[in-house]
């Protein structure tokens, strides 16, 4: 014996690495996937070809490398590939995405002024949810990857294959988006805002 | 030419608004990092904003629910790794 594996047991090596490193993430894979297509049905789909191709490339996974990502990043482009394509072509405005976003948000701690703690007092979340679910696709994914699934910039750029300053950009937008949800919900819900105590 | 007190404070505020997300997001250099947090320690007129931000960046980072892949999907995963040669 010379300790090389035979080809029948590298293969079982490998598919052990794959069900320790890699299955374990399906959850997190399904619930981005879910982020992405909104449907279950569709969710369905990209899970399922997701594994399969991360299991034919597994061979290019670099071990102690972040699974995670790696399988975040397949998923993706399943999804790019199984959706169509969004044509509408989105409007990234100013130069400055990063200054007109928080100058959007001071505008917006100005409208809900005083109250602005309906953050910490009402519950939020369904209202959060589906202000996500409707982001235009290109910000929903900055905003998921960022904030729910807490990567850095530089891990989500290197899942959505786009420079860091995009991400940042992207995800800003998209912030600001969620707070005008936030915004119009609150005062849907009759919230008080400065505005209306003004009245 | 010199800048009044006025003026920088207005100026460091423009710079700790642009900066408030990559702050709370953790992406800037320590020395930036300390910067912006003493000058929110300071500044009555950033710390609203900041704190909103926060909260608000909070409230989204609630939103991610276990939503566990449905036993359906997951069979359907396995038996298709295992038809593509997946050992278990």
């Amino acid at each position: 014996m010379d300790g090389t594996l035979t080809a029948a047991e590298s293969h079982r090596v490998d598919s052990r690495r794959f069900e320790v490193e890699a299955l374990p993430w399906l959850d997190d894979v399904y619930r981005f996937a879910l982020s992405m297509t909104r449907d279950e049905s569709d969710a369905d789909d990209v899970v399922q070809e997701t594994f399969l191709r991360a299991y034919r490339s597994w061979h290019t996974f670099e071990p102690g490398s972040e699974c995670r990502k790696w399988l975040f990043t397949i998923c993706r482009n399943v999804f790019l590939r199984l959706r169509e394509r969004e044509r509408r072509r989105v409007d990234y405005g100013g130069d400055d995405a990063q200054l007109e976003a928080l100058a959007s948000g001071q505008e917006i701690v100005g409208s809900i002024g005083e109250h602005a703690d309906i953050l910490s007092h009402v519950d939020l979340a369904p209202a959060l949810e589906r202000a996500i679910g409707d982001l235009p696709e290109v910000f929903r994914s900055a905003v998921v990857l960022v904030d729910v699934e807490g990567m850095a910039y530089n891990e989500a750029a290197s899942v959505l294959g786009v420079p860091v300053g995009t991400i940042r950009s992207r995800l800003f937008r998209g912030r600001r988006l969620l707070q005008e949800s936030l915004v119009m919900f609150a005062r849907d819900a009759g919230l008080p805002t400065r505005a209306a105590c003004e009245v | 030419m010199f800048l009044t007190e006025t003026e920088i404070v207005a100026m460091d505020c423009t710079d700790v608004v642009r900066q408030l997300w990559d702050y709370l997001d953790g992406e800037l250099t320590d020395e930036s990092m300390d910067a912006i947090r003493g000058h929110l320690a300071e500044c009555r007129q950033c710390y609203p904003q900041f704190d909103f931000e926060r909260t608000f960046l909070e409230a989204v980072a609630a939103t991610r629910r276990e939503h566990p892949a449905p036993n359906m999907v997951r069979r359907k995963v396995l038996a298709k790794l295992r038809k593509a040669g997946l050992e278990f």
